[in-house]
């Protein structure tokens, strides 16, 4: 071989060598071949629209880029929720992103399903809506999800054109015992809106307003405007309830009684406060009329019936008494048991003596979902149709084969031959695998709409990305198959456009688009003078005629979930991922139960039960927790699904089997308890997929909370040592080196910027909405149950929770992410400079040099530090959804929090392009942007004048584990507890 | 060395070179089997690579596993071949010559076994170049800080020293076999032998070279596991964090390397007819040095648990507590047991000059010596500072294919050893017959 021989047969041999060893071997990168004019490669654009994942309509923006939303936001100018989302806002986009999407119509034929064309299936549609119209009259049914003004006008007016009657308006949670309650009270069938925030006091019996109750995310900020502190103070709020629940457990204290028994509590306090002189302003009738039904729950009454100690409910009295402004809130989003008309109306009862003016209950601003048909209706629907009273059903979005007990006859009306049911929805869920064709509409993120979460509000929808699937707008179906060619508009959006004039809302093409642009118009509806008493003959008899508690029997609770609300969510992978905040358990559905109910039955945690109803029995593992009745089995609704999907399908199980198809009659809503119950232990248990370790800080002063009279006290604080030493608070700055004694190193030298976060304990609420904001944000990797079992969950921000070891139903939620150390420990260990102190203070991670030791996770004292163990999957099209700004790791990479450094980024280009610094403020990491209660303050500790570096100046302002002296740039400020 | 007297120069070369005739089918059996077990590793790493270190059952918070705890394992192992070869040799304890060469070897295979470890337990082995400080455009070079460094350094120190005094020291016997070998062997020896004559000026030479790598290897005996130990003790980790890791280590190296010699000595002995070379009084004198480091780790345990508790740190009372008592006390219990309280049975006479007592008792304190590795690697880091990340970890399939793998690869290193070199000191033995008894006696 000759020389140029042996260096050609090198060189090609090297090149095959070097091209075959790439680890990413797709690296093209397509462009457009015509660009529309308003994209520009690398900038977001932001279209505002409404979500519409649960009924109370908050305003989002959604970040499209190149072509594709990535990420949605709330809408800062929205009034419900004033640019803040929750969990289930933020997944919205695992939504239009999920791979079990219907991509194309389906038609049933022979119990099978051919894909058909959008023509064809609509023409079906029309096919069969014109072969029910020859039938008669009323042979066209719809049943819908509560939605927009303008869109119930559209269907209503379709049915009509088809000689039927307007659509059924179907939500799981229907608040029919609220609405009872409050037209037996004030003659209103409605649901009002709280101004919560106004009040100085606040009792719920059992609403779970930080969940799913109303307008979460609205009445969220209104808690904490009430129930933060303000200067020295901060009022009270008391959650009294067979079980606790994530809004309990923000509660100053949690009166925990017999389940069907809030409503005897709430007679006795109406009896003391008649008693004491309150309720003299109202006319005689209605105070004699309350005095009749409360007086018999004297003290000791009240005590037995609801196993509420008389100390307690002594207190629950004095501090109502007390109160100058008090609201009182009814029974929770499912309801409670049997006696959830009784409590709403004894609440609204209690609301009416201790506050005349009735000034908190606001009917004029009231939430849309009252719109939603009673359950009484929905089941006399399904009857009718059972009894072949049409032929054609629509479908849109609703899910009653999963959200109505077995006994319901959901199954046997749409089975039935001669309806041909059409559902509109875009997953394969329980009741579309009942339809005859399925006809995917587009979803709310890419729909032309308008819902207004509550009255006076016009929110609007439009696309904020192309449509993925080609699925058309409900709107346009309707329209379409409805009116033909002779349709009075072209399509939903002048349909749209024409309501809006017609309401007076918009005048004009330029005050539309400026809608839009806005995402709506936000005038809120002046209060209309005072709520007026208008006692329903009825009330009495009502609340009078209560169920009996009953002794020494389990009863069942099937209560909403924040993450799935009433099932909807639970194909999104992030909801299912995240864990519940109290359990900390993530994709399964376990029964919460109290440490005493398990110990009599022999039982532990992980434990399987089978718990057998009157209607229904499931097998479900069993979660300790003092946050539930003794008396009392809770399970959280939502997931359970034999459909939708790959994320839902066949995890976790779902409560409603276990619940009377039976209505209660006076409200005509359902009943989400069932009791007796019997428990039978199967004898078999399972690994529980909960993310904590300890529920208890073994005294380690990590979740600090400081007593409301004792914040004046400094001296009085728990001190942040571990009971070696106390240590100071040492801000990650060079100032705060003490070369002297606690430092040998010197001092990170930091340019310009410090970037730090407090984080305010006070306004934590445990909702979780950082930690799924962070995951849609950052391409944060979805674990599943076996490897969350296995201890690889990949949350960058957790929210953990500690119990109280001497009170352990009190609670410090405590939100961990990486603590951005000035001295970390990380830093060192790593042999190849992974993590990395920035010169803005940042720890950084670089993707690209490590090389997968893990020294810097154990070295973490603070276990904030990922792994990538695997390469996480994001099945298609999930993967349009990741953040093209974010680096998608790949396995046997370490990650963690950045701070979400691609924002800062993105302000330094700003403020260079603008010749200015970065102003306080304009950066938001996404877990501060989607808080709700705004508990995350983010800034530059070296600007003397931000807000950051007030915050740290707050005598509640502490490190977790500072002794360590690892300097954190997150800093925390104290819980304030008041006790009772 | 009461028997050495009568052997001859010519029975000790006969002896030790008789053991390198062809071997017989067994011998050929257990070496497929080992390479079997070997390939099963293999293909245990292989897998691991393409799907991830997730494989393993590592987890947050115990993100080391077995491969670190068989890597300080493996180190330990090979320190106390260097004990007896270099440490006591210049102590000139006359009683280590006949185990010095099988002690010697195991030291140069366990290292090279403890070094595949850390490339084992890397997330990202295809870019394990980085932590060495070569020159690059981006002017980057490793964190010295970093322990880990220091380790790249000191293991392949340790490998290289230990393996040229390993070499050093055969080459008068390579030669011995050259002169006895035929055919292919005889040209194999003759290179490996590097033209020896035995001339005196190469005895000069060789026995001053000895010594000085003797003199060399000496410090890194205590150096390698003490940086080892510095992985821990230089983090933050409560039952990590103490001072007293660096000797610690040390003892529990040694301790476990001497069981190991026991326990690999004992069936060489037997097979090999070893009997009148390595004799019981040599064994006696290992197993009296276990007691001795057998007492140093009981002492370690113990301090430990005094500082947990002199500090009064909430953190390190927990961590020690739970060691105890918590979900790896099983573990604690086998170690504490197997390493300090076992050892002490060598007090009696009767034990420590009994064969089976030798042999059960060396496997004990090298499982022992596994779960101390165990129980700091995890169960420190499992029950760190915040109570909302405990975990736990347990080894899956993949990670024992592996460490079965190891320890395959190690013993078909030392059988083929056995078989082609040999394993004892002709030089050294004859050495001591020349001196006419032990320096030590």
């Amino acid at each position: 071989m000759d020389r140029r021989t042996f260096l050609k047969i090198a060189g090609v041999s090297g090149l095959s060598f070097a091209a075959s060893c790439t680890s990413q071997p797709e690296k093209t990168l397509y462009s457009l071949v015509q660009a529309p004019d308003d994209m520009v490669t690398g900038k977001a654009t932001w279209y505002a629209s409404t979500c519409r994942e649960c009924p109370a309509g908050c305003g989002v923006l959604a970040k499209n880029r190149e072509g594709r939303t990535i990420k949605v936001e709330g809408n800062p100018l929205h009034p419900i929720n004033r640019g803040r989302l929750c969990m289930r806002g933020q997944a919205a986009l695992q939504g239009i992103y999920n791979p079990d999407r219907i991509k194309t119509p389906l038609l049933k034929e022979a119990g099978k399903w051919r894909p058909v064309t959008y023509a064809e299936a609509e023409a079906i549609l029309q096919a069969k809506a014109e072969a029910a119209v020859r039938n008669g009259k009323g042979r066209v049914r719809m049943l819908t999800e509560v939605v927009g003004e303008s869109l119930l006008n559209l269907a209503s007016q379709s049915l009509e054109n088809w000689d039927s009657k307007g659509p059924v308006i179907f939500e799981p949670f229907g608040y029919e015992a609220l609405k009872e309650a409050n037209s037996q009270v004030f003659g209103l069938d409605g649901l009002p809106s709280y101004k919560m925030d106004e009040a100085d006091f606040l009792i719920s019996f059992g609403a779970d307003f930080l969940e799913t109750w109303l307008s979460p995310v609205e009445y969220a900020r209104k808690f904490k405007d009430m129930h933060g502190l303000r200067g020295q103070n901060k009022s009270l709020y008391f959650h009294v309830s067979p079980y606790q629940s994530l809004t309990g457990a923000n509660a100053d204290f949690w009166f925990s009684c017999n389940p069907d028994s809030e409503h005897f509590i709430a007679l006795g306090l109406l009896r003391e406060g008649i008693r004491h002189g309150n309720g003299r302003f109202l006319p005689e009738k209605v105070l004699t009329a309350i005095d009749t039904v409360s007086s018999p729950y004297t003290r000791e009454k009240v005590s037995e019936l609801s196993s509420l100690p008389p100390e307690l409910f002594e207190k629950l009295y004095i501090h109502l008494q007390l109160a100058r402004k008090p609201l009182i809130l009814g029974t929770s989003t499912s309801a409670t048991g049997a006696n959830n008309l009784q409590t709403n109306i004894a609440v609204n009862l209690l609301n009416l003596v201790f506050d005349p003016d009735l000034e908190l209950i606001d009917f004029s601003n009231r939430h849309r979902v009252e719109t939603a048909d009673r359950r009484s209706t929905v089941l006399e629907f399904f009857t009718e149709l059972k009894s072949g009273a049409a032929n054609l059903l629509l479908l849109n979005n609703v899910n009653p084969a999963f959200a109505l007990p077995p006994g319901s006859g959901v199954r046997e009306a749409l089975e039935r031959d001669s309806l041909f049911v059409v559902s509109f929805s875009s997953f394969m869920d329980e009741t579309t695998e009942l339809a005859d064709l399925i006809l995917p509409v587009c979803l709310p993120l890419e729909a032309w709409d308008e819902y207004g979460g509550k009255a006076g509000i016009v929110s609007t929808l439009q696309p904020t990305m192309g449509s993925l699937t080609g699925a058309p707008n409900i709107g346009d179906v309707l329209l379409r198959a409805a009116f033909g060619p002779q349709r009075p508009v072209k399509n939903f959006q002048a349909y749209l456009f024409a309501q809006l004039t017609l309401r007076d809302a918009i005048r004009g093409k330029r005050d539309w688009l400026q809608t839009l642009q806005k995402g709506g118009l936000f005038q809120s509806r002046k209060q209309e003078g005072g709520l007026q008493v208008a006692l329903a003959d009825t009330f009495q008899s009502t609340i009078t005629t209560p169920p009996t508690p009953k002794e020494k029997h389990l009863v069942f609770f099937a209560v909403p979930s924040i993450r799935f609300f009433d099932g909807r969510g639970a194909n999104r992978p992030w909801l299912c991922e995240v864990p519940d905040t109290l359990t900390q358990v993530a994709w399964q559905t376990p029964v919460l139960m109290h440490p005493e109910t398990l110990a009599a039955r022999g039982l532990k945690q992980g434990d399987i039960v089978q718990i057998e109803s009157r209607w229904g029995q499931l097998q479900m593992p069993v979660y300790e927790t003092v946050g539930v009745h003794s008396k009392a089995a809770v399970v959280a609704i939502g997931q359970g699904h034999n459909a939708y999907g790959r994320y839902a399908s066949g995890r976790g199980l779902n409560p409603i089997g276990l619940l009377s198809p039976e209505l209660e009659p006076n409200s005509g809503g359902p009943f989400f308890a069932a009791g007796p119950i019997a428990l039978k232990k199967t004898g078999r248990s399972i690994k529980l997929a909960h993310t904590d370790g300890s529920r208890d800080q073994h005294g380690r002063k990590i979740a600090l909370s400081v007593q409301l009279k004792d914040l004046a006290h400094p001296e009085h604080h728990e001190g942040h040592g571990l009971g070696m030493w106390e240590f100071p608070l040492v801000l990650p700055l060079p100032e705060a080196y003490d070369r002297k004694t606690r430092d040998i190193y010197p001092p990170h030298q930091h340019e310009d910027y410090r970037w730090a976060m407090v984080v305010d304990m006070d306004k934590c609420i445990g909702c979780g909405a950082c930690s799924v904001a962070c995951y849609a944000e950052n391409n944060v990797g979805v674990a599943g149950e076996a490897r969350i079992i296995e201890g690889r969950e990949m949350a960058w921000l957790q929210i953990q929770r500690y119990e109280d070891p001497k009170q352990r139903e009190k609670i410090t939620f405590l939100p961990m992410l990486c603590q951005h150390c000035c001295n970390a420990p990380c830093e060192s260990v790593c042999p190849v400079y992974a993590p990395h102190h920035s010169k803005e203070g940042l720890n950084n991670q670089i993707y690209n040099r490590c090389i997968g030791t893990r020294f810097c996770s154990q070295d973490c004292p603070y276990k904030v530090r990922r792994f990538n163990w695997f390469v996480w999957q994001w099945p298609e099209p999930l993967n349009l959804q990741l953040n093209p700004d974010v680096t998608v790791r790949t396995k046997g990479v370490m990650e963690k929090c950045s701070f979400c450094i691609q924002r800062i980024k993105d302000a330094h280009n700003n403020a260079k392009n603008e010749g200015r610094k970065i102003l306080d403020g304009e950066i938001q990491p996404a877990c501060l942007q989607t808080c709700p209660t705004g508990a995350f303050t983010f800034g530059s500790l070296m600007d003397k004048e931000s807000e950051v570096r007030k915050k740290v100046e707050d005598q509640r302002a502490y490190q977790v584990m500072g002794y360590l002296n690892t300097k954190p740039a997150v800093i925390y400020l104290k819980k304030v507890v008041q006790d009772i | 060395m009461s028997e050495s007297p009568q052997l001859t120069y010519g029975e000790i070369d006969r002896t030790v070179l008789d053991t390198l005739r062809p071997p017989t089918g067994g011998y050929w059996l257990v070496i497929m089997v080992l390479i079997l077990g070997v390939l099963l590793g293999a293909a245990c790493w292989v897998y691991q690579i393409f799907v991830g270190i997730g494989a393993g059952g590592q987890n947050i918070p115990v993100a080391w596993g077995t491969y670190l705890i068989n890597f300080v394992f493996w180190v330990g192992i090979a320190h106390s071949g260097t004990l007896i070869s270099a440490i006591l040799y210049l102590f000139r304890a006359g009683w280590r010559n006949p185990i010095a060469r099988a002690a010697e070897t195991m030291t140069v295979f366990a290292v090279s076994i403890a070094g595949l470890f850390p490339f084992i337990h890397l997330g990202r082995i295809w870019i394990v170049y980085y932590m060495l400080p070569y020159p690059n455009q981006r002017y980057l070079w490793p964190n010295f800080q970093s322990p880990l460094v220091f380790d790249v350094v000191a293991i392949s120190t340790y490998l290289t020293v230990s393996s040229l005094f390993w070499y050093t020291g055969l080459i008068p016997d390579l030669a011995a076999v050259r002169d006895k070998a035929t055919g292919v062997r005889k040209k194999i020896f003759t290179i490996l032998s590097l033209g020896w004559t035995g001339k005196h000026e190469q005895w000069r030479h060789y026995t001053r070279g000895y010594l000085f790598f003797a003199a060399l290897a000496t410090p890194l005996v205590v150096s390698v596991h003490s940086v080892v130990s510095w992985d821990f003790a230089l983090s933050v980790v409560p039952g990590w964090h103490s001072t007293i890791f660096a000797p610690y280590f040390v003892a529990g190296a040694i301790h476990s390397g001497l069981a190991m010699v026991l326990t690999l000595m004992i069936p060489l002995r037997k097979i090999f007819r070893y009997e009148r070379i390595v004799t019981m009084k040599i064994l006696e004198a290992v197993a009296k040095t276990i007691i001795f480091t057998g007492l140093i780790v009981g002492y370690a345990y113990a301090v430990e648990y005094f500082l947990a508790w002199y500090s009064h740190n909430a953190v390190e009372m927990e961590a020690f507590r739970w060691r105890a008592l918590g979900d790896y006390s099983l573990e604690f219990w086998i170690m504490v047991v197997c390493n300090s309280m076992v050892p002490l049975l060598f007090f009696f006479k009767r034990i420590r000059t009994s064969i089976p007592w030798l042999l059960g008792i060396s496997i004990l304190i090298n499982v022992g010596m596994w779960y101390e590795r165990f129980v700091i690697i995890v169960g420190s880091v499992a029950h760190g500072f915040i109570p909302h990340a405990w975990g736990l970890y347990r080894p899956s399939a993949i990670e024992f294919g592996i460490m079965l793998g190891a320890f395959s690869l190690f013993l078909l290193f030392f059988l083929l050893f056995l078989k082609h070199l040999p394993s004892i000191s002709m030089t050294e033995m004859k050495e001591t017959l020349d001196h006419g008894g032990d320096h030590g006696d």
